[in-house]
């Protein structure tokens, strides 16, 4: 019996053993990165489009044969949009999947959690098409963003639209989170700073239904309307505000917004004209070879949601992350990861207006901002301004 | 530059009581048919429902897909949103609330609870947490005096929630079906015991209650959009039945009009950000004051 026991033991030993040195041998084979992101909660409309662009980026780096002879791995995380549900995400991508670092995330309430977490455990965290201050200079330790910064995006926006009407009324339309306030106070500044007046709306996050805030808008009599928030409430904005009578310029203030998007709401609008559209990467319209590459992938190996300049954001993401990891050599340790990324300058073609570029104390660097307007008769964007150059100073 | 020149006269100057007219009465049509199904699931059955948002989102999605399916066809959708009702409703009572029948209250309301975790899930799994918009007569068809427009939704919206009270009002008035309905809910085992099938009645509650939640997730998703967030309707709906009084139809109407003015006055006098929230405060104020409601029946009252 003691015999049969002490068999049996060593058996399941062995086994243990060799799926321990499988795992590790294949953790060993792989760059293995984290990405969390919404892809079930209210903005997961906006956030899965991200995602897909980093996927078919990582796909087709793989299929090149990856960074140094390693394949890249994606541990894959929905957050809900909820902050505790993507700080355990991230704990457990840490700690159990050992991921080399963590990319994507989603709003903006989301991410000072997930930042805090990981600046705890010494974990680099590179933030996509929406963002918070922690990696604008004097940036936090292992916060990165790539994406729209709030503050940057609602000065550059507010730049960008004297193009549209010089010193006029703007109002500003957000919901109530830590992001839209963001954006909205400086691009209040911006615009009276171009000697613009400004007012302002905030909704709350849940709404769905904004014809009173619309209706509230309109009485303002506002020159411009610009809107600071995701694809769903542009949907029901947009129209909303045409219903209530306001037919003057809109801005899409583009945080995950995609084309579709504004071409839905125009549809539902009864009219396409005086729509802008401001972004930080190219329209997924842009004639140029380095959205010609998105798509491509895109048809090649699939998304679920219709090409947009939200695949060309987690297309922009992908680069960094390669160009990171192929920095950080092999094998990778987090220290080295983060080292690498602060002196990262990455040439993304035509995916923006210059190269995304990091330093010791600025993770998020010089960022480039345009403007579109929607074609109603052709259903496209087309631009209306050249890339607006903004530094990441003066922000905090 | 398109609006170059002209954008000071991008807003028509208009009277406030038009669109404010409007536009309370068009929610408050959405929250009355949320409210009269959460009414009669009450009078039926003592069955307070916490899925009425969830039913009602998920009814709007089933609209949207079936129209899709049949290449944007709208007898199709409306179709496809009866069809989930008459299924959506029996099914709940056939698999679910027949069994607790004669339970203490909470039970149901637990039950409930669980329906409305997993028709979020279905949305989320079914139809991958898509925001979406239901895009049938959405085009202005009346404008108001100073620009404002109303589609041709908005219409229906109004125009069926008007047809469906009356169609309830001669229901119960005068139909054999209507006046068993009325017996089971004033005293179900007297009814049983004359001959009602109060099987039949009381499924017959959960049909019509998910077809005015369907209904209203339908206008819903036409002035609005549909996703898991929107399923939050189904508190106003509540509130206002709340309001009202749990057990009267003529409340429900009168409750979704004091929320849905509330939530007006809020965006346009206070803050919109206090929007969500004043509706609720009004539900406390009126449950302190009068914990049946407007138009309640004043009964033994049961705490959770």
């Amino acid at each position: 019996m003691k015999k049969q026991i002490f068999c049996r033991g060593v058996t399941a030993a062995a086994i243990i053993a060799c799926f321990a040195g499988f795992s590790a041998a294949q953790a060993q084979e792989t760059y293995k990165i984290g990405y969390i992101t919404d892809l079930s909660g209210p903005l997961a409309g906006s956030y899965t489009p991200t995602w897909e662009g980093f996927e078919l980026y990582i796909k087709a780096l793989n299929d090149r044969g990856g960074i140094n002879g390693k394949k890249v791995d994606i541990v894959l995380d929905d957050d809900g949009l909820k902050a505790d549900r993507a700080v355990a995400a991230a704990k457990k991508q840490t700690e159990r999947d050992q991921v080399l670092g963590i990319f994507g995330l989603s709003l903006s309430s989301t991410q000072g959690a997930v930042y805090a977490e990981m600046r705890k455990a010494g974990v680099p965290v590179v933030t996509t098409f929406s963002g918070i201050g922690d990696a604008l200079p004097p940036a936090q330790p292992f916060s990165y963003s790539t994406g729209v910064v709030f503050e940057v995006a609602g000065d550059a926006i507010g730049e960008l639209i004297q193009k549209i009407k010089k010193g006029g009324k703007v109002v500003g339309m957000t919901f109530d989170s830590v992001g839209g306030r963001a954006g909205i106070a400086f691009n209040q500044k911006s615009v009276e700073k171009a000697g613009g007046t400004w007012d302002q709306v905030l909704f709350p996050v849940t709404t769905t239904d904004f014809t009173p805030f619309a209706q509230e808008v309109a009485a303002k009599k506002p020159d411009i309307v610009v809107g600071h928030y995701g694809s769903g409430q542009n949907l029901g904005v947009i129209p909303a505000l045409r219903r209530s009578g306001y037919n003057g310029p809109y801005v899409v203030a583009s945080y995950g917004v995609t084309e579709d998007t504004v071409r839905q709401a125009a549809e539902r609008a009864g009219s396409g004209e005086n729509i802008y559209y401001v972004t930080r990467y190219s329209s997924s319209f842009d004639n140029n070879p380095s959205v010609a590459e998105v798509a491509a992938a895109q048809k090649k190996y699939g998304t679920s949601k219709p090409f947009s300049s939200m695949h060309v954001t987690g297309w922009a993401l992908g680069k960094l992350a390669e160009a990171a990891l192929k920095g950080c050599g092999w094998p990778c340790t987090r220290e080295q990861l983060d080292k690498t990324i602060q002196s990262l300058k990455v040439d993304i073609g035509g995916l923006s207006g210059g190269p995304i570029e990091m330093s010791a104390t600025d993770h998020y660097g010089p960022s480039y901002w345009r403007m579109y307007i929607w074609d109603a008769k052709a259903n496209k964007l087309e631009p209306q301004s050249d890339w607006l150059k903004k530094g990441s100073q003066g922000y905090k | 530059m398109q609006a170059e020149g002209h954008p000071s006269a991008c807003v028509s100057k208009r009277p406030l009581p038009v669109e404010f007219v409007a536009t309370v009465a068009i929610l408050t049509c959405t929250y009355a048919l949320l409210a009269a199904g959460i009414v009669i699931l009450y009078k039926a059955g003592r069955v307070v429902n916490f899925a009425h948002g969830e039913l009602a989102i998920v009814g709007g999605y089933v609209f949207y897909s079936s129209g899709l399916m049949a290449g944007g066809s709208l007898w199709f959708a409306i179709l496809g949103a009866v069809v989930f009702s008459v299924v959506m409703g029996g099914f709940i009572y056939a698999t679910m609330m027949r069994r607790v029948v004669g339970e203490p209250f909470y039970v149901a309301i637990l039950i409930t609870v669980g329906i409305a975790i997993v028709l979020k899930s279905a949305i989320i799994v079914i139809w991958r947490a898509e925001q979406v918009t239901i895009n049938i007569g959405v085009a202005p068809a009346v404008r108001l005096a100073g620009g404002a427009t109303l589609s041709y939704m908005d219409l229906a919206s109004i125009i069926m929630t008007i047809t469906f009270f009356i169609a309830l009002y001669f229901f119960f008035t005068f139909t054999r079906l209507g006046v068993q309905f009325r017996g089971t809910a004033e005293n179900p085992l007297l009814a049983s015991q004359r001959g009602v099938n109060v099987n039949l009645v009381l499924s017959l509650a959960w049909i019509i209650a998910v077809l005015a939640a369907t209904l209203s997730g339908v206008f819903y998703g036409g002035r609005a959009f549909l996703s898991t967030e929107s399923v939050t309707i189904g508190l106003a709906g509540l509130t206002a039945a709340l309001v009202g009084g749990l057990d009267s139809l003529r409340g429900a109407v009168a409750g979704a009009f004091v929320v849905a003015l509330a939530q007006y006055l809020t965006v346009r006098l206070i803050d919109p950000v206090l929007s969500e929230a004043l509706p609720f405060l009004i539900l406390l104020v009126v449950m302190s004051i009068r914990p049946w409601g407007l138009f309640g029946t004043v009964e033994e009252l049961d705490r959770v």
